[in-house]
């Protein structure tokens, strides 16, 4: 006698095809046949409680809801990185991100535009220019021993995972000193974490959030937002057109790791 | 095209389920909730090349699929080029002969938790995983989960077919573990 095939088991299985009459007489058949069925059946029952729950979906309109606008603050979403950001650097960035929920949008609008925060923009828009002469590596190892071998210090380099990762390095010049500057590409789209020796109140950034006990500056030009942090002997600034909390919480890693 | 207006009315009631498959990919849920995010940041991006009225669901899993490649990609476990397919570990067939159908299935799969199925379920190569996921938990088609999965639907059913033998291999291994094997033709 022959045996079902596989794929008829899975037609039947499925309730893509009627059982054939093979099956009234192949009692080998009928048992394989109900043995599938009662895989198939505790699989679903297996995720049967599974659910996506509130919060996540809380979570998910604040980062994906179609209202809000690029620069308006978010609540404790982030980006999705997998592994790296630990449960207490989460809560860090909930407090974090909650204190930007209050404190950024008043100041956001209050905020003028420098010259300061108007040559980081520039950096920031050169980074992403073709033509800009730029050390391609998504190493962030490398990109640091580059940036380490050019500017004479080893800068910190944002945590990696899904969704984000970095793109290349370069050198410019900020108030006429050397700075360097990294392109990371965000699930919001690429910013730039421009590195330098200046203070952050020299950026003339006059918005402040209080997190993880360090300063974070915020500011805004020509459809960027902008954050900056002390951290060691300099200051870092993420600049691009993607929310404050986000560039806080990629700050904020840098802080977590921060090498300077 | 789609208005973004809509965009939540239309991706958030399948939540649930994109949740579900980022569990079955990534077999934490910790790691599911950042994955799930992920899709709809990048659904959102794309929402405008929507079409109203389509299969929502599937569109968003295949979004689901995408983002778990380029998590595996991330974590270079896979290689920088490598796809889903390829990551998986080469997994003969696994016979069917008659001798080693369980008799009384139902009895011995009733004593795995939920956990322990779902973790038979992850221990699958990823496209074993994602098409038996999609076809037994979610009940979605052929055409569906080729659609999803980027293979013809045939390659789904054969495709479904291995992932529950390689299934119940598993299951069955740890039933003779626990002393539960039970019955066997």
């Amino acid at each position: 006698m022959t045996h079902l095939a596989d794929e008829q088991f899975e037609d039947i299985v499925q309730g893509w095809a009627p059982e054939p009459a093979h099956l009234a007489e192949c009692p080998a058949c009928r048992a394989r046949l109900a043995e599938q069925r009662a895989i198939r059946a505790r699989l679903q029952s297996s995720f049967a409680a599974v659910r996506a729950g509130e919060a996540l979906a809380e979570r998910i309109r604040r980062t994906a809801g179609p209202e809000r606008p690029a620069a308006a603050p978010l609540g404790p979403a982030r980006p999705s990185r997998i592994h790296h950001l630990s449960r207490r650097a989460w809560a860090t960035f909930a407090a974090a991100a909650a204190l930007v929920l209050v404190t950024v949008p008043a100041i956001f609008y209050l905020t003028a535009p420098n010259p300061a925060q108007a040559e980081l923009v520039k950096i920031h828009a050169g980074n992403l220019a073709p033509h800009h002469e730029f050390f391609t590596d998504a190493d962030p190892a490398k990109l640091a021993d580059y940036l380490k071998t050019q500017l004479g210090f080893e800068p910190a380099t944002p945590r990696l995972g899904q969704g984000m990762a970095i793109r290349g390095c370069c050198l410019d010049h900020f108030k006429g000193e050397h700075v360097g500057s990294y392109v990371v590409d965000t699930p919001r789209g690429p910013i730039s974490i421009i590195v330098m020796p200046q203070a952050p109140e020299a950026l003339g950034m006059r918005g402040k959030v209080e997190a993880g006990g360090k300063t974070y500056w915020t500011g805004a030009f020509a459809h960027n937002n902008m954050v900056a942090v002390r951290i060691g002997a300099y200051t870092y600034c993420a600049v691009g057109a993607v929310p404050h909390d986000l560039l806080t919480q990629i700050l904020l890693d840098l802080g977590l790791t921060g090498k300077s | 095209m789609a208005d973004k207006k809509d965009f939540e009315s239309i991706a958030m009631p399948h939540l649930d389920a994109v949740y579900r498959a980022a569990v079955a990919l990534s077999r934490r849920e910790e790691d599911a909730r950042d994955l799930v995010q992920t899709v709809y940041v990048k659904a959102l991006e794309r929402f405008v090349s929507f079409a109203p009225g389509s299969n929502a669901r599937a569109w968003l899993l295949q979004i689901l699929r995408n983002a778990w490649i380029d998590e595996l990609r991330h974590r270079k476990v896979a290689g920088p080029t490598v796809s889903i397919e390829e990551s998986q570990p080469a997994v003969a067939d696994p016979p069917h002969p008659p001798e080693t159908v369980w008799s009384n299935a139902e009895d011995v799969l009733a004593n795995f938790s939920d956990d322990e199925v779902r973790r038979a379920l992850g221990e699958l190569p990823d496209d074993q995983r994602l098409t038996l996921f999609l076809v037994d938990v979610e009940g979605l088609s052929q055409e569906e989960v080729a659609e999803i999965t980027g293979v013809p639907a045939g390659t789904v059913k054969s495709r479904t077919s291995r992932a529950r033998a390689a299934l119940k291999e598993r299951l069955m291994a740890w039933a003779k573990e626990m002393g539960l094997s039970g019955r066997v033709r």
